[in-house]
């Protein structure tokens, strides 16, 4: 594993000519290709689920979901903000189903890993989310309050506030950074242990032979692919989901302090 | 000692040292927020329900941490150059 060609946390890239910004990892292309199918195929089926009247099972899941995240954006941005209902569930449901197909042992295949295991993807989705809450924070609170908001804590005297604003602009940059890191570190740390403990089989341990080996290593790959990829995939999910829903409300900080 | 394995037996220790101080922060985190939950359910035992939701959404934040460490001490060393 160590100095090997296929080094852990590199991808096979494709260059189309034209420099850094046009050379593609395809492996991950091709993973979250899959995922990005797997979602739509899950979306559709659960739309085809919904009956008027008498819910089905699927549906009652999804309207307690959609109700929780509703009361969610109520309590933590605003009533009148539930265009981010779409755009938090997408999130949630793509990053959910992206962490769920490691299930599978993708590991047979070596051009597929789990979508979320390149840190190019889960940025991605950090910089949609910080743009899309700088379109709302500008709209929200006007070019004034806009620029306002980053002179936080407002309480303070002018001259106190203008020392805050390198601290404020940071930690608005630094937002869709953690977002990425956050999802990018759990779910390639859980697919390269996925890895090690997969290879615990062909070890040639002297206290047990090989076979006993192999048991046990298939066992143990069943205990942590059911803790890392089923609990810790959902709950960064949730996480992702949870902190756009925060980072909206942190968008409209200022608004009752610009009318007085 | 060659050069390899001077690098390979840096980046060893190197890791080691990042996953078992990582450890001891998360590990803090983990007890930080059992122990809140469980003084929280001692006082008030009919809200239990709506505190584990948070309880692994907490677990889950500090946990993080740790494996952002983990997934990049993978990451350096396996990036180590291979030996001549």
């Amino acid at each position: 594993m160590i100095g090997t060609d296929g080094a852990v946390g590199t991808h096979p890239t494709i260059d189309l000519g034209c420099g850094t910004l046009c050379t593609f990892n395809y492996d991950s292309l091709i993973s979250s290709a899959i995922a990005v199918a797997a979602t739509l195929g899950v979306a559709f089926w659960i739309r085809s689920q919904l009956r008027e009247g008498e819910p089905t099972k699927v549906q009652a899941i999804f309207e307690w979901g959609y109700d929780q995240l509703r009361s969610l954006i109520k309590t933590n941005v605003s009533g009148d903000a539930l265009f981010i209902i779409p755009l938090a569930m997408t999130i949630f449901l793509y990053i959910l189903i992206a962490n769920w197909i490691e299930v599978f042992p993708l590991a047979f295949f070596p051009i597929l890993h789990g979508a979320n295991a390149d840190l190019n993807q889960t940025l991605a989705m950090g910089l949609i989310v910080f743009f899309v809450v700088q379109w709302y924070s500008f709209r929200v609170l006007g070019a004034y309050g806009f620029f306002y908001r980053y002179t936080k804590p407002f309480e303070l005297p002018l001259p106190a506030r203008i020392v805050f604003i390198p601290l404020n602009i940071l930690e608005e940059l630094v937002k869709p950074l953690t977002l990425a890191l956050r999802l990018f570190g759990n779910i390639f740390a859980g697919a390269v242990m996925i890895g090690l403990i997969a290879t615990f089989g062909t070890l040639q341990l002297p206290v047990v032979g090989s076979l006993p080996a192999t048991i046990l290593g298939s066992l143990l790959l069943a205990v942590w692919k059911a803790f890392d990829v089923i609990f810790i995939g959902f709950i960064q999910a949730f996480i992702f989901m949870l902190l756009t829903v925060i980072y909206f409300g942190a968008a409209r900080e200022g608004l009752e302090h610009q009318h007085h | 000692m060659t050069d390899h394995g001077l690098v390979l037996a840096g980046a060893l220790v190197a890791f080691g040292l990042a996953i078992g101080l990582g450890a001891i922060g998360a590990a803090f985190g983990d007890g930080l927020a059992g122990n809140a939950f469980i003084s929280g359910v001692a006082r008030q035992p009919e809200a239990q329900g709506r505190m584990i939701p948070w309880l692994f959404t907490i677990v889950g934040l500090v946990e993080a941490m740790y494996f952002i460490n983990l997934a990049f001490g993978f990451v350096f060393l396996s990036n180590v150059p291979a030996a001549k």
